[in-house]
């Protein structure tokens, strides 16, 4: 897929910008991201590849501008609701619920 | 399947590796000139764009893995070699690239012909 993920050779976007002592997590969502992978990969079945395709489906200007484990969250519900394990609605009633603060 | 705690250590150091225990005859060996396809499926694929139609080396013969264009929509592992490649950096990046730089790309079977 000549999608924007595969952005080697492209100018214009600046250094890499390095990060002295780097953390292995930026957040502690990010943390419970990178174990939810091992756990849904398990139990749904996908492999890595239609992890990275999913990731590949971004809308290009989001994918430019979200983190690493901003990607991964996007290919979980991808993956998920497209296997049946959760619905769009679902996801979209829970977001608001944490949005009023209920938890 | 559940992830159950016996198998976390096993899931993490492995990071769900792609590795396929199957005998597959490599299509090329170590010191052999390939050229890259021009392959733009709008399905997922592990070649990057900038590698299409290039020239370049094997380097090393990983073995054999899960082809990512079919596993990645259950289509089947069609298990088969992926290679360290070497490119120079000119033909990847043309005569304003310096000239003893390389680059090193691993690379399925699929992606390449002989050159």
């Amino acid at each position: 897929m000549n999608g924007i993920h595969d952005l080697g050779g492209m100018h214009g976007l600046g250094p890499v910008l390095r990060e002295d002592n780097e953390p292995v997590f930026h957040a502690d969502w990010e943390r419970r991201a990178f174990g939810l992978f091992a756990s849904t990969f398990v139990f749904a079945g996908y492999s890595v590849d239609e992890f990275r395709h999913a990731i590949e489906k971004i809308p290009p200007a989001h994918y430019l501008d979200s983190t690493y484990y901003e990607h991964w969250m996007f290919a979980f519900e991808e993956t998920l609701i497209k296997r049946g394990f959760v619905t769009r609605d679902e996801l979209d009633a829970r977001m608001a619920q944490l949005r009023a603060g209920e938890h | 399947m559940l992830l159950t705690a016996d198998i976390v250590p096993v899931v993490v150091a492995t990071g769900a590796s792609a590795r396929v225990a199957a005998e597959v005859a490599p299509q090329f060996k170590v010191g052999d000139s390939v050229r890259l396809r021009n392959h733009n499926p709008v399905t997922h694929t592990r070649l990057p764009g900038y590698l299409r139609g290039k020239m370049g080396v094997i380097e090393q013969d990983w073995g054999v893995f899960a082809f990512p264009d079919t596993h990645a929509h259950g289509l089947g592992e069609k298990p088969q070699h992926c290679y360290s490649v070497r490119f120079s950096a000119r033909e990847v990046w043309g005569p304003t690239a310096a000239a003893p730089d390389t680059l090193r790309v691993d690379v399925f079977d699929d992606y390449m012909e002989a050159a």
